[in-house]
């Protein structure tokens, strides 16, 4: 069962829900396209880092059917796809530095076609010394860039001087997004220059930009349009680009439309995953489990290319803390270089990794000390009015840690259960239960500042409808579905007077990514700042029509209101106008019906380099009690419940929002559980298909499975009072990693620290307890 | 013979021959996202790993009636859709508004993304044809076979269990007998799909099949091409030749015979898991977490025991039920356990002119104790990381008189842990017999380390496994 009490007013179902369900729902590769369409194919690189030596492309130019094969030097344009840092290329020139990397593409009328072309092209690399290994580039020194830091205090002398201390490390794993719809683009050549890009890309955008550049001619040339993605959780932020810009390659040399979609096992191979990191940590603390002192090293593995790896360690340094004031810290990043492809945003963009550090520390400490962890984490929440100030000097606002803790442990029978727990323990010796109270803070805001803007753009035609532009895009997290619900309130219409269009670049141009969670906010704001520049025309222009011969007591224009499909005069009954009827008027009264919206987040920006500053407009809260149960034969773990309180703000959509939560939180499950990738000693993928790549099924999910919206907190300075949703639910799912512990550290009646990764596969459950028994 | 083949898809029987320039393996999903009226249909692995691509085959039974199966359309080659109705997402809305599955999803918040939600849709519809009021369990493996990355999966239970109320009756039931009368009208003939590469015979009678083989040895014979199929839609390999005995309806038979049971070689695996559930319940166990329903609608017994795979999860529970595969070829029959039928890696005693027929398997007696285990990452729908099939029989004084410890994954074939086995016969039933045995383990195998897990981890999964038979026979 969910629960939204409090927030039921604004239950709508996706706006495409009708046509997912028939299938009528349109994504790229279902875009109906001529007889003409070509099938392009992409060759990439068997070696994980080799020098190019030379290549042959004549054998595959002459198969029949086949339009193009082009290799880097037939780029028009520069052949640099690198979003901040410009170390990326479109195709390989010299050098391939990860198994996968594109080098070649092919247009043909068949795949068969590109694959027989594919086979006869010839090429000489002569192999390189890879890194495939954190470990590796650790000790080779082959940083992406100067380590970053954030230090408040002084953690060495904090932790020396504490009555308890630990160190330790901390592998977190990469995971591979598995979007459902693998990445995919259609390019139709148009007259000149011009040409459309259908891609299923969370930045339209910078799609569009990559285009532009590697076909070498301007953007207002390029038209970006996304209408709905099959899911992208960060792997369609920076990596739909290339696709996209593979596809604009063969359809500029052919002629016609283009078309690519990337096999399953060929976009797991090719594409960035989540970013893996080893964490060392030292932390001190006293007897009551209050954290005195932490220091902590991250490692990540950025892959071949810099892609948005800095951003992603940033926020794995600001969410190092989680929940916790801790006096005196200090976080150390860096990021390498691998020959592994880039890795890239995934949902919580590195908030997962650097909370998992400090959840595993708390976890530690309670289990040195005796203590229950949850009231461990309790003591240690930053609190209201002192102890509320981050390590990078923001204040903790509107601080909701207490009132989720209390009810959380309430509705979840925390206490009771834990002890229940420990009964079913002492009765069973080969299985365990373990259960773990787990909270989450997130930081909402893109922390490069100036990417919090959005635009909009709002049409209303002579009928009454309204065509709701944006920058956002659609990719199930129903975006689309707000910003319908924001203009029909604030139009005062019902929501199928409002249509959401396609996301496209000729409509609302310089966009940031949809990503950070940011996506209604941001572009909610600017629709309503739309409308609330059309509703001002409107009124300015009906008030001497609903005044009519009543000229002694004029309507004003500041009495106008929008409500009910109509526009009223809110001092006079009986003085208004159907919405639609008022339409018409306002045309021959020769009112502009379009207007663009813009809004920007005010009062944030931070000096990253110091390390202080406000990086985020507000933080969201939520808490999870998840309870585990362990096979400590099998190392199959059952997650028999989980308890979710999570705060929306006012949320805009409580189905939406709690289909987020829940979504969010299992797939997290998955990262901290069964997803685990591995390589070969030569760069190749092992875990390439869903065949040995594990996301949670149906069965995975918790047995009991309760998640509720907390009400009566409003966010102040938002759109309609909301929160953000999308990525911090992630997070949460860290419950069921410690639950998982728990019940492992049970098989030890809790006397010994089990050794622990993430994800806590069974086979690094079964061979945790083999130590323990060896212990 | 017939060169043509037919099914129901959209109302009217589709029949396609050499002619369309089809190629025989060519797959129904690739078929249907050629057609602009079939976009709902999605690929997202090809692999029948996610189910995005589920449609649902309808079958008319002996009485006239349609028996509706979840498939996973990338893996069923079109000329396997002979003779039955092919539905859709298209196909189950009404001519105004939503089938009672769709509006559930609706209602329920059970689409995000919407990519996975057609395949979803149609395993909800199968579930709705097959199940009044399902169980949580009922509905979970039905929908096991469907990923979604989205909405962590609770809506779209709610979806089922909201949905799946009307015992089966829908606006289809009303067309049931059109359908059936059309089905009939589809002669079930043999076929012969000649084109200029493949030649694809799908036989209707085992003579038949056997007289293909002989003069075909070369040929692949599939049941339901869930294993084969990754050959056409994974390494796009041409398949010359082809025998599909998925049209003979000798070899789906699985029949209780009292003291024992036969299971026919082309029954799906949803057959045998039903008839196997009283009188063999480790089998059914084994097969209620192999594959997907979608995967257990198609794969066949047959299948399972010709590719002689070290992970299949069939053989360790055969060797423990010390199954008999019979086989037949021209004027021949043969019987070979199958302790004796997997002789390496993928290799069997099979002759390449004989088929398997079918599985004989004894009724164990009350003494006997028959287990099996699976570990494997994910617990469903996810192929072993270790696999054990035990059986004990103990004498008067409690004492092992015989024992049968099979595992897969731990050798290039299932393989049994002799040197355990040796330990432990003749010793009491009990911990310290076991614990034993258990160290002898390193002496019968030497795994292997891969994508699923390392060798260590294999080593002490085997090892665990005896040491939890062991702790199921003490209730």
């Amino acid at each position: 069962m969910t629960g939204a009490a409090g927030h039921t007013t604004n239950v709508v179902p996706h706006e495409s829900a009708a046509k997912h369900v028939t299938g009528e729902a349109v994504y790229v590769d279902d875009i109906l396209v001529s007889g003409e369409l070509l099938v392009g194919r992409v060759v990439t690189s068997p070696h994980a880092h080799a020098k190019i030596l030379s290549f042959d492309l004549g054998a595959a130019r002459a198969v029949p059917g086949v339009h193009a094969v082009l290799s880097s030097r037939d780029i028009p344009g520069v052949n640099d796809m690198g979003p901040v840092v410009h170390d990326e290329v479109c195709l390989a020139a010299d050098r391939v530095f990860c198994v996968g990397q594109a080098v070649f593409l092919i247009a043909a009328e068949s795949a068969e076609q590109c694959r027989a072309a594919e086979r006869l092209i010839h090429v000489v690399y002569e192999p390189l010394a890879p890194i495939l290994t954190l470990a590796d580039a650790i000790a080779q020194g082959t940083l992406l860039g100067p380590p970053a830091s954030i230090v408040r205090g002084d953690a060495a002398s904090a932790i020396r001087k504490a009555p308890h201390r630990f160190s330790g490390e901390l592998e977190t794993g990469a995971q591979e997004h598995w979007y459902l719809e693998s990445q995919v683009a259609l390019c139709v050549p148009g007259e000149g220059k011009e040409l459309q890009v259908y891609s299923s890309s969370q930045h339209p955008s910078e799609t569009q930009a990559l285009v532009a550049s590697v076909l070498g001619i301007g953007k207002h040339d390029v038209v970006v349009e996304v209408r709905r993605m099959g899911g992208a959780f960060g792997g369609k932020e920076t990596q739909a680009n290339h696709t996209a810009c593979w596809t604009a390659l063969l359809a500029r040399a052919s002629g016609r439309p283009v078309k690519i979609r990337l096999f399953r096992d060929d976009d797991m191979i090719m594409t960035g995953k989540r970013h893996r990191f080893l964490s060392r940590y030292e932390a001190g603390f006293d007897d009551r489990g209050m954290l005195l002192g932490l220091s902590a090293e991250l490692h990540c593995d950025g892959g071949c290319a810099t892609d948005l790896t800095f951003a992603i360690l940033q926020r794995a340094m600001l969410h190092i803390d989680n929940t916790y004031f801790i006096p005196d810290i200090t976080v150390v990043g860096k990021a390498y270089r691998t020959n592994l492809p880039s890795n890239t945003a995934f949902r919580g963009f590195g908030g997962p990794q650097g909370m998992a550090v400090v959840e595993q520390v708390i976890d530690r400490v309670a289990r040195t000390l005796g203590l229950d962890a949850a009231e461990v984490r309790r003591r240690n929440f930053y609190g209201t009015d002192s102890r509320n100030v981050t390590h990078y000097g923001q204040t903790v606002e509107r601080n909701h840690l207490p009132l989720l803790f209390d009810r959380l442990t309430a509705s979840s029978g925390y206490a009771k259960r834990r002890a229940d727990a420990g009964i079913f323990n002492a009765s069973h010796e080969f299985v365990k239960r373990g259960i773990a109270l787990t909270p989450v803070k997130f930081g909402i805001s893109f922390t490069t500042s100036f990417l919090n803007q959005a635009g909009a753009l709002v049409l209303i035609y002579k009928d009454g409808t309204i065509l709701v532009n944006h920058g956002g895009t659609e990719m199930g997290q129903g975006l689309h579905t707000k910003m319908q619900q924001i203009a029909a309130r604030e139009f005062g219409v019902s929501l199928d007077r409002v249509k959401v269009n396609a996301t496209n670049t000729a409509k609302v141009p310089n966009t940031s990514a949809t990503a950070a969670s940011a996506g209604s906010d941001l572009n909610g704001m600017a629709v309503k700042n739309a409308a609330d520049i059309l509703k001002a025309r409107i009124a300015e222009a009906i008030a001497p029509v609903l005044t009519g011969g009543n000229t002694s007591d004029p309507t004003r224009p500041e009495d106008i209101l929008f409500e009910k499909n109509s526009i009223v005069d809110g001092r006079h009954a009986g003085r208004s106008i159907s919405f639609a009827d008022a339409m018409p008027v306002m045309q021959r009264l020769q009112v502009s019906l379009s207007a663009s919206g813009f809004y920007k987040t005010p009062g944030i920006g931070w000096d990253s380099v110091k390390g202080t500053g406000k990086p985020f407009f507000y933080f969201a809260f939520g808490m999870a009690v998840t309870e585990a149960e362990l096979d400590l034969l099998t190392g199959r773990h059952t997650i028999l419940r989980a308890d979710i309180l999570y705060d929306v703000g006012e949320s805009l959509n409580p189905q939406i929002d709690l289909g987020q939560i829940e979504g969010g939180f299992v797939q997290g499950l998955g990262w901290c559980t069964t997803e685990e990738i591995k390589w070969d000693d030569k760069g190749n993928l092992l875990t390439h298909s869903p065949d040995t790549y594990k996301i949670p099924s149906v069965q995975d999910i918790p047995r009991e499975f309760y998640t509720a919206l907390l009400d009566n907190v409003p966010n102040p300075g938002t759109i309609h009072s909301s929160k953000a949703v999308a990525e911090p639910p992630f997070m949460l799912a860290l419950s069921a990693w410690l639950a998982i512990k728990d019940a492992l550290s049970a098989a030890s009646n809790h006397t010994k620290e089990p050794e622990f990764s993430l994800p806590a596969t069974n086979e690094v459950i079964l061979l945790s307890l083999e130590k323990l028994k060896a212990r | 013979m017939k060169s043509s083949f037919s099914f129901i898809l959209d109302g009217t029987v589709v029949t396609i021959d050499a002619e369309s320039g089809l190629p025989p393996t060519t797959t129904v999903l690739e078929y249907l996202r050629a057609s602009a009226a079939h976009k709902g249909v999605k690929e997202g692995c090809a692999e029948g790993d996610c189910g995005a691509c589920t449609v649902v085959l309808g079958s008319a039974d002996a009485s006239g009636r349609i028996s509706y199966a979840a498939v996973d359309s990338c893996l069923v080659f079109l000329p396997m859709l002979h003779g039955k109705e092919l539905v859709t997402v298209e196909n189950i809305a009404p001519d105004t508004g939503l089938h009672p599955v769709q509006e559930a999803m609706v209602a329920t918040g059970g689409s995000q993304c919407g990519f996975c939600t057609p395949g979803f849709i149609m395993s909800l519809f199968a579930l709705s044809k097959n199940h009044d009021h399902p169980s949580r369990e009922v509905i979970d493996d039905a929908l096991t076979g469907n990923l979604c990355r989205c909405t962590g999966y609770q809506p779209i239970i709610a979806a089922a269990a909201a949905s799946c109320v009307h015992g089966g009756r829908d606006h289809f039931s009303a067309g049931e007998e059109r359908v059936a009368a059309m089905l009939r009208s589809i002669p079930q003939g043999s076929i012969c799909l000649r084109t200029e590469h493949q030649v694809y015979h799908r036989p209707a009678s085992l003579g038949e099949a056997l007289s293909l083989l002989h003069q075909h040895q070369d040929a692949i014979v599939i049941g339901g091409a869930s294993d084969i199929g990754l050959r056409v839609t994974k390494r796009h390999e041409l398949l010359a030749s082809i025998i599909d005995i998925s049209g003979i309806g000798e070899l789906k038979a699985c029949a209780d015979q009292g003291t024992f049971a036969e299971f026919g070689a082309g029954a799906s695996l949803s057959a045998v898991e039903e008839s196997a559930r009283a009188a063999f319940p480790a089998l059914a166990a084994m097969l209620s977490v192999f594959g997907s329903r979608q995967i257990r609608n198609v794969a066949t017994l047959g299948g399972n025991l010709g590719t002689a795979s070290p992970i299949g999860d069939m053989l360790p529970v055969l060797f423990a039920y010390d199954a008999v595969i019979l086989l037949e070829g021209m004027n021949r029959r043969r019987e070979i356990p199958v302790r004796e039928f997997i002789v390496g890696y993928r290799k069997t005693l099979r002759r390449p002119d004989e088929l398997i027929t079918g599985v004989r398997i004894a009724k164990p007696g009350p003494d006997a104790a028959v287990r099996s285990y699976k570990v494997s990452k994910r617990k469903d729908l996810d192929i072993s990381t270790v696999s054990g099939a035990f059986r004990l029989e103990r004498d008067a004084a409690g004492r092992v008189s015989s024992i049968v410890l099979a595992y897969g994954g731990m050798a290039e074939r299932t393989k049994r842990a002799a040197a355990a086995e040796e330990f432990l016969l003749g010793k009491p039933w009990d911990r310290s017999s076991v614990e034993g045995a258990m160290a002898l383990m390193s002496k019968d195998f030497t795994p292997i380390s891969d994508a699923r897990a390392g060798a260590e981890m294999r080593s002490v999964a085997a090892r665990n496994l005896l040491l939890k038979f062991w702790n199921d026979t003490q209730r």
